[in-house]
């Protein structure tokens, strides 16, 4: 019987202290998850090769550091992302938790529902996001589209003006402000046999010449939508702005701006080569670094010219950040916690600081640290205040206007073709598509 | 005795159950089991898909709007100014380009038939282009030919030679341009499969011309074309093929620019199925190519056995 009872004490005890030491490794486990809630998931991004990528990269660790999620950044060029992303959403491959979304996706993204709708987990977590502090417009044209919250902005791009103040003032000549004086001080500044020239554009078949034009044909009057929301590529309005735009480019661009794309673009300006460009704001930073760049103390940025007998029209660009609505709820929990993360005030200011050129909130425009770096954040604050997120059009079918826009004003820019038949001829096949 | 002799349940005579002859279809039917399934999965069944595919008016982005189109996808390549374009750019890419390297190989191709030192290394030289792969010799010629940076382009364009644009920038020498780029990529591959022929050209003929007089414009008339010509169309069934498809060096030196004028049927299908997604109009001009080139290769085929049985003294 004392052996027995004796035991049966010694199984009482273990079995007290096996319990205990269970509920301890519980909480133990419960504290360990609440320190790093998401140990063991891994985020794969989608990332478009611009300047924002290498350094999400870069930031990744510091994520995983606070959360224990991995995050994988999967780098793609542009034609590769769209490609890629779509085929993993339709096939539902599951292939990418996270994906870099441009502004003109929203409208594919919404109808297709690609991604998770996110208004009401910005509606529950306002106070952390601090939602007032982000521009309405980037908001709004970074991922909503027909009150669908697609994606969060994390990267706003502003069309700006940058020139070459030092050319500009050995010609007298002020910054313009109207396409008419851009026109004017574009042509002066051209001097083909000192290989200088006044202007640089995207002449490049594809979206490189079409996005150009589009810019410059908002502000000169010119719409891709009617307002009943069928195209009119061919509107007279557009046909003339393309005629002024085919004629500066020939008279100002330098000769090989007829195969640049937005990379060999920059590089002209940087270069010295041209004098005026309008341009996406996240290339900024590159001319005042001087390991790529001639014309650090020669650089100016502003607001982007319009036309003289109409209000400003600023374009807004950029990308937001989309959660993939065929992952997990973990997953997606976890891939709001990053977008979350990485646009925090704190993170993001270094995000910037660490050259990603990819602005969002209102209190990086008067941040003393971020100013002293990027004094060209005023004109982006402007820009983002009063822009224009639609001037692209944001629909489904935005990618095969892009393309006939891309093949039209390549001929005419580069080939002989006439602005009006070949823009009658992207109008008849945009409207196939509707 | 023997050890299976003992063993009366071996008959090595006849076995039982099947005949031999039908043990013997089984065995090769199960044999080729795997062969035919391999070319039902990987060629039969996605070229059935594709061609059913190709009937309907087929959106990946937008697959809520499918219907039925029935030949519409075909009849649009021709009537849609575009595909028409493409079909026509392709069809001069692809007879420019064969012409030019079946007339430049055959030349190179007797300039190094003598078999000496300087020929085995010239010849192993010009093979060079033809390792680079196609997307990367489009790379270094859109850079060799910009107008502003480019080591050919920047004079050509200085010396008035070419529009200051740079040739791939001019629609109306890009296309020629391509041509040419293609051509010395692929010449030195035809004066390989030449030569090849030349050298199995039974010396004792020509030796016997030589005797009896003949002149060496002659023995290449009478002699090397005729016995020739089951090498020169392989070379150019190989290259027309390829030619037809031709779509790396287009897609990075021009993007089927300027405007459509280098736009070819391969970049064009691509563009249709992997940046719009639109797979039933894809899968319509892959078809299309799919049939040309199919006609084109046994029409080649046929002339090869008509040329090899003339040879023979069939």
């Amino acid at each position: 019987m004392h052996d027995i009872k004796g035991n049966h004490m010694k199984n009482a005890d273990a079995a007290k202290l096996a319990t205990a030491g269970l509920l301890a490794c519980l909480m133990g486990s419960t504290a360990l998850g609440q320190d790093k809630p998401f140990s063991g998931i891994t985020l794969t991004i989608a990332a478009q090769n611009d300047q924002f990528a290498p350094v999400i990269a870069e930031l990744a660790p510091k994520f995983e550091e606070e959360t224990g999620a991995t995050v994988k950044v999967d780098i793609l060029d542009y034609g590769s992302l769209l490609t890629k992303t779509t085929a993993d959403y339709i096939g539902d491959t599951e292939g990418y938790d996270l994906v870099t979304m441009d502004i003109v996706w929203a409208g594919e993204y919404a109808e297709n529902g690609y991604s998770v709708e996110l208004s009401e987990l910005i509606e529950r977590d306002a106070e952390e996001i601090d939602v007032d502090d982000i521009y309405p417009n980037l908001m709004m044209g970074l991922g909503n589209f027909e009150g669908k919250q697609v994606a969060f902005p994390f990267a706003g791009y502003a069309n700006v003006l940058a020139y070459n103040k030092t050319r500009l003032d050995a010609a007298g000549l002020e910054a313009p402000t109207t396409m008419e004086e851009f026109v004017a001080a574009a042509e002066k500044l051209t001097d083909p046999d000192a290989g200088l020239y006044g202007f640089v554009a995207n002449g490049q078949k594809g979206p490189a010449s079409a996005q150009d034009w589009m810019q410059y044909n908002s502000e000169m009057g010119g719409a891709i939508m009617g307002e009943d929301g069928m195209p009119t590529l061919n509107s007279d309005a557009n046909v003339e702005s393309l005629k002024v735009y085919r004629d500066l480019f020939r008279k100002a661009a330098p000769p090989g701006a007829a195969g640049y794309d937005w990379g060999g673009r920059e590089e002209s300006f940087r270069q010295g080569v041209a004098a005026l460009m309008q341009t996406w704001s996240v290339g900024a930073p590159g001319y005042y670094n001087p390991e790529i760049s001639k014309v650090v103390d020669d650089v100016a940025i502003t607001t982007a010219p319009h036309s003289g007998d109409m209000a400003p029209s600023y374009g807004i660009g950029g990308w937001g950040m989309a959660i993939n609505a065929d992952v997990s709820p973990e997953e997606q929990e976890a891939a709001w916690a990053f977008i979350k993360w990485l646009t925090s005030p704190e993170i993001h200011k270094e995000f910037n600081l660490m050259g990603a050129g990819s602005f969002l909130r209102k209190s990086e425009m008067t941040d003393a640290d971020l100013l002293a770096k990027f004094p060209f954040l005023p004109v982006l604050a402007e820009t983002f205040e009063n822009g224009d997120y639609d001037y692209r059009p944001r629909i489904p079918e935005y990618p095969q206007i892009q393309d006939f826009l891309g093949t039209a004003v390549n001929s005419v820019l580069v080939g002989d073709a006439d602005p009006k038949e070949a823009l009658d001829a992207a109008q008849a096949q945009a409207e196939d598509l509707f | 005795m023997s050890a299976i002799a003992d063993h009366p349940g071996i008959d090595l005579v006849e076995p039982r159950g099947m005949p031999f002859a039908t043990r013997r279809k089984l065995f090769l039917v199960v044999m080729a089991v795997p062969v035919v399934a391999y070319v039902l999965v990987v060629g039969i069944w996605p070229l059935a898909q594709g061609i059913w595919y190709s009937l309907y008016d087929y959106n990946l982005i937008r697959p809520q709007r499918t219907k039925f189109a029935g030949l519409d996808n075909y009849v649009e390549i021709i009537t849609d100014p575009v595909s028409r374009q493409a079909l026509i750019n392709t069809a001069i890419f692809t007879i420019g380009a064969v012409f030019f390297e079946l007339a430049l190989g055959f030349l190179l191709a007797l300039s190094l038939w003598r078999d000496d030192r300087f020929n085995r290394l010239a010849l192993a030289l010009i093979l060079i282009p033809v390792t680079i792969t196609p997307l990367v010799v489009g790379l270094i010629f859109k850079g060799l030919l910009a107008a502003d940076y480019g080591m050919i382009g920047y004079f050509l364009a200085e010396w008035g030679l070419t529009d200051p644009r740079g040739l791939l920038a001019d629609q109306h020498a890009a296309l020629a341009t391509l041509i040419f780029i293609d051509v010395w990529e692929w010449t030195p591959l035809v004066a390989l499969i030449l030569l090849a022929g030349l050298k199995a050209l039974p010396a004792d003929i020509l030796e016997a011309a030589s005797v009896d007089g003949a002149t060496g414009l002659q023995k290449l008339r009478i002699i090397v074309i005729p016995l020739m010509l089951p090498a020169v169309l392989l070379a150019l069934i190989l290259r027309t093929v390829d030619a037809f498809r031709v779509f790396d060096t287009v897609y990075v030196a021009t993007g089927g620019g300027p405007g459509n004028a280098t736009n070819t049927l391969m970049l064009h299908a691509v563009k249709q199925g992997l940046e719009f997604f639109n797979i039933g109009r894809a899968s319509a001009i892959a078809n299309l190519t799919l049939i040309i080139i199919a006609l084109i290769a046994a029409g080649f085929v046929m002339m090869i056995r008509h040329a090899d049985r003339k040879a023979n003294g069939k």
